[in-house]
């Protein structure tokens, strides 16, 4: 059974973008572009890890992170937030509130995604991405 | 005494004056420095989100050379596209309310009839209306007299409204572009039965960097600086633009143009 990963983001491009490695690697990936329907996508879906932008329209990210701890059936979830806004204040506060893990859009390149979430998926940490060699 | 009385009533009356300017003064500086505050964030999120997209394109194409279908290069490719002109228009706002608040936008008015760049405009968007099956028209008749206007500017006043209809409309909705004559000026009407605007966001609402507190669900956040723009160009204009409900829902943006 492929690994589940709920991609919550509202900018069609970066999920375009950074979700096609993520489908090489054989993950079902599961895209919620309306931050308000992504807390009933996590109950239905059971994702094995949520991807979740921190900036969505109408809702945040961090809200989204605090209810999913405060119940029962989605705390354990594994999050990684994302942001491009790079504050101490934003990263902090996703810590608090109990984020796994925490990633700069426009730090990491999408070749490096799946490295990145190996970890958190309990997978070896390899790069989908084969360098062509010359 | 009543020479010491009435210079020390002059003094203190200077002196409250003075208590108000700095108080203005101080109330203008911090104004000043909330709306940096604010602005640089939105200017550093809207131009990484596109750079973002830009360089994982490239980085795809680049290090996943031969695993890709064609199709999939095609959208990384138009990906990369549209990223890039969602760009510029980020940089050219940013540059237009820079300039408007500094005193400096100039518009190039030209003589024209407005109801060429009216159809032009619906033209343009009636795919993207087709998309959202919203019906997009612009029942534009009736005498008006060409006159001189900024073209360009004036579509950019359009793009922005008609979008952003589109953008509000639920499936079926409707979005309408009209203009007619009034005594001395014409006048432009945008209106959709979408969602509306909550009653406390409409005094803010072309305000820079102010988004309506109901957007969940309706698509990116954007720069908050388009109805802003949409003012500037409109009173550099010597023309004016409001906003009205549009019963039983939705909203209708107006703007009038003098007829020069």
């Amino acid at each position: 059974m492929p690994k589940k990963i709920l991609f919550v983001e509202d900018d069609e491009g970066f999920y375009n973008i950074f979700s096609v490695p993520l489908k090489m690697k054989g993950y079902d990936v599961i895209h919620v572009s309306d931050g308000s329907l992504a807390v009933e996508k996590v109950i239905t879906e059971k994702p094995d890890l949520i991807l979740l932008d921190i900036v969505l329209p109408g809702t945040s990210g961090l809200d989204i992170l605090k209810e999913l701890r405060e119940r029962e059936d989605t705390k354990e979830v594994k999050v990684v937030m994302l942001t491009n806004f790079g504050s101490d204040d934003n990263i902090s506060k996703a810590m608090e509130y109990g984020s796994n893990d925490y990633l700069m859009k426009y730090n990491i390149v999408p070749s490096e995604l799946p490295a990145k979430i190996a970890g958190l998926l309990g997978e070896a940490q390899e790069s989908v991405v084969r360098v062509t060699e010359s | 005494m009543l020479v010491i009385s009435l210079i020390l009533f002059s003094k203190t009356r200077d002196l409250t004056k003075l208590k108000k300017y700095e108080e203005a003064f101080i109330e203008e500086q911090a104004k000043k420095h909330s709306e940096q505050n604010e602005f640089f964030p939105m200017v550093i999120h809207e131009l990484r989100s596109p750079l973002s997209v830009i360089s994982g394109a490239a980085d795809l194409l680049i290090k996943t050379t031969g695993e890709l279908s064609a199709e999939q290069i095609h959208t990384l490719l138009h990906q990369i596209k549209s990223s890039s002109s969602g760009l510029l228009k980020v940089v050219g706002d940013i540059l237009d309310i820079s300039k408007m608040e500094g005193g400096k936008f100039q518009i190039s008015e030209t003589y024209g009839d407005i109801r060429d760049v009216l159809r032009e405009e619906c033209g343009y968007f009636e795919p993207l209306a087709k998309i959202k099956n919203v019906t997009l028209s612009c029942p534009v008749s009736g005498k008006i007299p060409s006159f001189s206007f900024d073209s360009d500017r004036v579509k950019q006043v359009l793009n922005n409204l008609i979008a952003n209809s589109i953008k509000f409309c639920p499936e079926k909705g409707k979005v309408v572009v009209n203009a007619r004559k009034d005594a001395r000026s014409v006048i432009v009407e945008v209106a959709d039965d979408g969602v509306g605007i909550p009653d406390k966001d409409k005094p803010m609402i072309f305000h820079k960097f102010f988004q309506a507190s109901n957007q969940a669900g309706v698509g990116e956040k954007g720069t908050g600086l388009g109805l802003a723009i949409c003012k500037g160009i409109i009173e550099a204009h010597g023309g004016k633009i409001w906003m009205e409900d549009n019963k039983p829902s939705g909203v209708k943006f107006i703007f009038s143009l003098p007829i020069k």
